[in-house]
């Protein structure tokens, strides 16, 4: 990696307030940062710190009220709402505490969901079996490959969130968000969790940014970031 | 592609959208239904209007008729070449009777027409009994063929004895079905006697004409017993005598006490081809002093029955010969008494039934063919007054068959505009139950329209998903309400008549309806209009709840419990 290339991630002076009625929330209160690309960050704190509304509005999720989010040295103020969903569903993958799988659909199409939205239905037919292959190939290297057909309620609380990072690297994203990936899960399986992310940002070169509680897993990772009241502490 | 994906499996995994597929279903069932059901009679009143006048009617106000009609209809086909065929067509009232029968007395309609020509004007040959499809109808068919479709029918009325017979089994028959096993017996009586007299024609004319040889000797004998014993036979032998073609007549296939329908539907005819029946005529073709008019009473033989499906008509109508009715209604050309060569009143007819080639039979085509006939028969009418020549005493129209029958097919298309209208009222409960289910499902698919912002679908994306979805809940359940409906509208008169047979309960009246049957065909273009309404009420009832889900903060959405 070139010394000059960009951060994957660089977070500079941000603010965010939410409004609810009369009363206004400031959660994020100008913090700064930035990761460098391949790099494993968590980002611990207290709860109403505001780590879940960094990872969204790092991953395109939510905007700023000011500041500024490069993503691989990319202003995202500059990009239109299109080219904000081509990013999130191209460049960033979402792992979330309570999984978030689609009920209706099986491990495999769940897992596929992220390739559908990024092909028309022309592209799909010709990327199909390409992309099914991918799939299985994730699949398999999340201990899956004997569950594809079942569905989310079927699956114990592990694998879901495998299917759920599954689902995530997919589209073979720089940029991995998890948001307490392990918050839902015992210890034993938390820790599980935790080993696949490292490996999968190690196999696939992405930068990982996870939010977390728990200091054990937290000092697994390549750097901390500490959040206190909206801003990052030490 | 995940559009595609999660519209078909909301489709089928979600158990609400039944609901409104079933909802959706419904509606279109009842519209359907009743539009074919109303169409189908404006349809029918068409086909029986054109199958008894044909396209255009060149009629006179009073009963006294048009003159010269033969050369109008050649000018006719030479100046209108939109012209198929036309036929002259009388018109009258009578009273019908059986021989031997002196208390069955019908009044009927008194109709004289010409075949073959007939049937280049209307359908006319295809409601005949022994001659259906023939191209070239006639008042003397092969007494073969009679004979063969008269047999047809025997077996056929015996079938249904028979079935009647098993039906009641050991148990014995009740009240009705004795009632009906008698009706069949008298039928089955009838129609033998016809058998056997058609069979025994030519004997039976011999043996006419030797009577009267007989009765002529016994006058010049002076033998009174004798000749009154020889003219009972000889009246006996002529009620049962087939009569030449100009004296036959062909029944309309529905008058009282000359047929009779079986509790399934069943068509039994009593008095049929081979019998004879008399009709009185009312002569009103020439104008006369109340007190100069006598009905004047003749002998027929029926030939044929036709069935035009219109209830009111065939329970009234008989045909005879046109030439027939023309000499006994009063309408035969009439000559000076003092100069044979001088004809003081030509030949007439009530009306003149004109067929039009079928590109120019409909909207308003057919209106301009019609102003050409009308042109064509003012300028006859110019023409022959030149020559001093009333070719009509009264007025004369020219009307298209929907004109004539504009109050019936009016009454029916307000009918069926009211009953869109109920039912599109009807339906916009559908559109709501739609909107509702939908709401629901987009409330309880908030967490799931987040994650698919998360990896990356639009608004307008997501905005698809449910589109699609109402779509294809417009489209399934219109498909499903069209085949209920097809599958309804097609056995409408079978399903009529279980509810008849089952419940007492008869909703279709032939008598009120006019028609035999309910109409029972599915019109491709209302099915198809049906088919996209309900897409659009699918589409329109999903739109405010796909904007809704479009609009969703993808940041809300995942937080949503």
């Amino acid at each position: 990696m070139s010394e000059t290339a960009p951060p994957a991630v660089e977070v500079r002076a941000v603010h965010k307030s939410y409004h609810l009625g009369r009363t206004s929330l400031h959660v994020l209160r100008g913090l700064g940062f930035a990761v460098p690309t391949g790099h494993f960050v968590a980002v611990v704190g207290a709860s109403g710190s505001g780590k879940s509304t960094l990872l969204h509005v790092v991953g395109l999720l939510d905007r700023p009220d000011r500041g500024q989010v490069l993503l691989g040295g990319v202003d995202t103020a500059d990009l239109s709402a299109r080219q904000r969903n081509l990013r999130r569903c191209h460049e960033i993958g979402f792992v979330f505490q309570f999984y978030h799988l689609l009920p209706e659909l099986n491990v495999l199409q769940n897992t596929l969901l992220p390739a559908k939205v990024a092909s028309s239905a022309v592209q799909w037919l010709a990327r199909r079996r390409q992309q099914t292959a991918r799939a299985l190939e994730v699949l398999e290297s999340m201990g899956l490959a004997d569950r594809i057909r079942h569905r989310p309620k079927e699956l114990s609380g592990g694998e879901r969130q495998r299917v759920a990072i599954a689902r995530a690297l997919m589209n073979r994203p720089k940029l991995l968000l998890a948001d307490e990936p392990t918050g839902n899960l015992d210890s034993r399986t938390g820790r599980q969790i935790m080993k696949v992310l490292r490996e999968a940002g190690r196999q696939t070169g992405a930068t990982v940014l996870m939010v977390t509680h728990d200091a054990d897993l937290a000092g697994q990772a390549d750097r901390v970031l500490h959040m206190v009241d909206g801003r990052i502490a030490g | 592609m995940y559009k595609l994906t999660l519209c078909l499996k909301y489709l089928l995994k979600r158990g609400l959208a039944y609901f409104a597929t079933a909802g959706v279903a419904l509606c279109v069932f009842m519209m359907l239904v009743a539009v074919s059901v109303l169409n189908g009679f404006v349809a029918k009143i068409e086909r029986a209007a054109k199958g008894l006048f044909g396209d255009v009617v060149v009629s006179t106000a009073s009963l006294s008729g048009v003159g010269y009609y033969d050369e109008f209809i050649g000018r006719l086909k030479r100046e209108v070449p939109q012209v198929a065929g036309a036929s002259p067509f009388i018109l009258t009232y009578g009273i019908l009777q059986i021989p031997g029968q002196p208390d069955f007395r019908r009044p009927v309609q008194v109709t004289g027409i010409r075949l073959p020509e007939r049937a280049a004007v209307s359908d006319f040959e295809e409601g005949l009994f022994v001659q259906k499809g023939s191209a070239h109808p006639t008042w003397d068919p092969p007494t073969a063929e009679v004979l063969r479709r008269l047999a047809e029918e025997y077996r056929k009325v015996e079938a249904i004895r028979s079935r009647l017979g098993q039906a009641a089994g050991p148990a014995g028959m009740n009240d009705e079905q004795q009632n009906l096993w008698n009706r069949l017996d008298n039928a089955l009586w009838f129609q033998a006697r016809a058998i056997e007299d058609l069979r025994s024609a030519g004997a039976r004319d011999m043996r006419i004409e030797l009577l009267n040889a007989e009765i002529n000797a016994a006058d010049q004998r002076g033998d009174e017993k004798r000749r009154k014993e020889l003219t009972e036979r000889l009246a006996e032998e002529q009620r049962r005598m087939i009569h030449a073609p100009a004296d036959r007549v062909i029944l309309g296939l529905g008058i009282p006490g000359l047929s009779f329908r079986t509790p399934d539907g069943q068509t039994i005819r009593v008095i049929g081809p081979g019998q004879n029946v008399s009709l009185s005529i009312i002569p009103f073709g020439r104008a006369l002093g109340s007190a100069e008019i006598t009905p004047v009473t003749r002998t027929f033989t029926v030939i044929d029955d036709c069935s035009t499906d219109v209830s009111s008509i065939d329970s009234e109508v008989v045909y005879v010969p046109f030439e027939t009715l023309q000499r006994l209604n009063n309408m035969a050309e009439e000559r000076s008494a003092a100069d044979p060569n001088v004809v003081v009143r030509p030949a007439r007819c009530s009306q003149i039934h004109v067929k039009v080639a079928p590109q120019w039979s409909r909207g308003a085509k057919l209106l301009e063919v019609n102003r050409l006939i009308e042109r064509c028969w003012i300028g006859f009418e110019r023409d022959y007054a030149a020559r001093n020549l009333e070719v009509a005493s009264t007025p004369v129209m020219v009307e298209t068959w929907r004109q004539r029958q504009i109050k019936l097919v009016n009454q029916i298309e307000s009918q069926r505009t009211l009953m869109v209208i109920i039912l599109s009222v009807i339906s916009f409960v559908a559109v709501l139950l739609i909107f509702v289910i939908f709401y629901v499902i987009v409330v309880q698919k908030t967490r799931d329209i987040g994650v698919l912002k998360a990896v990356g679908a639009s608004g307008q994306g997501v905005a698809a998903i449910f589109l699609a979805y109402g779509a294809a809940i417009g489209l399934v359940g219109s498909l499903l309400g069209v085949i209920g409906a097809c599958e309804f509208v097609w056995n409408i008169n079978p399903i009529h008549d279980w509810v008849a047979r089952t419940f007492g309960f008869e909703v279709w009246s032939r008598e009120t309806f006019m028609f035999e049957k309910i109409p029972n065909e599915v019109g491709l273009t209302t099915a198809v209009r049906v088919v996209l309404g309900a897409v659009l009420a699918g589409v329109t009832g999903a739109l405010l709840p796909a904007v809704l889900a479009a609009r969703k903060q993808p940041v809300e959405a995942l937080r949503y419990e």
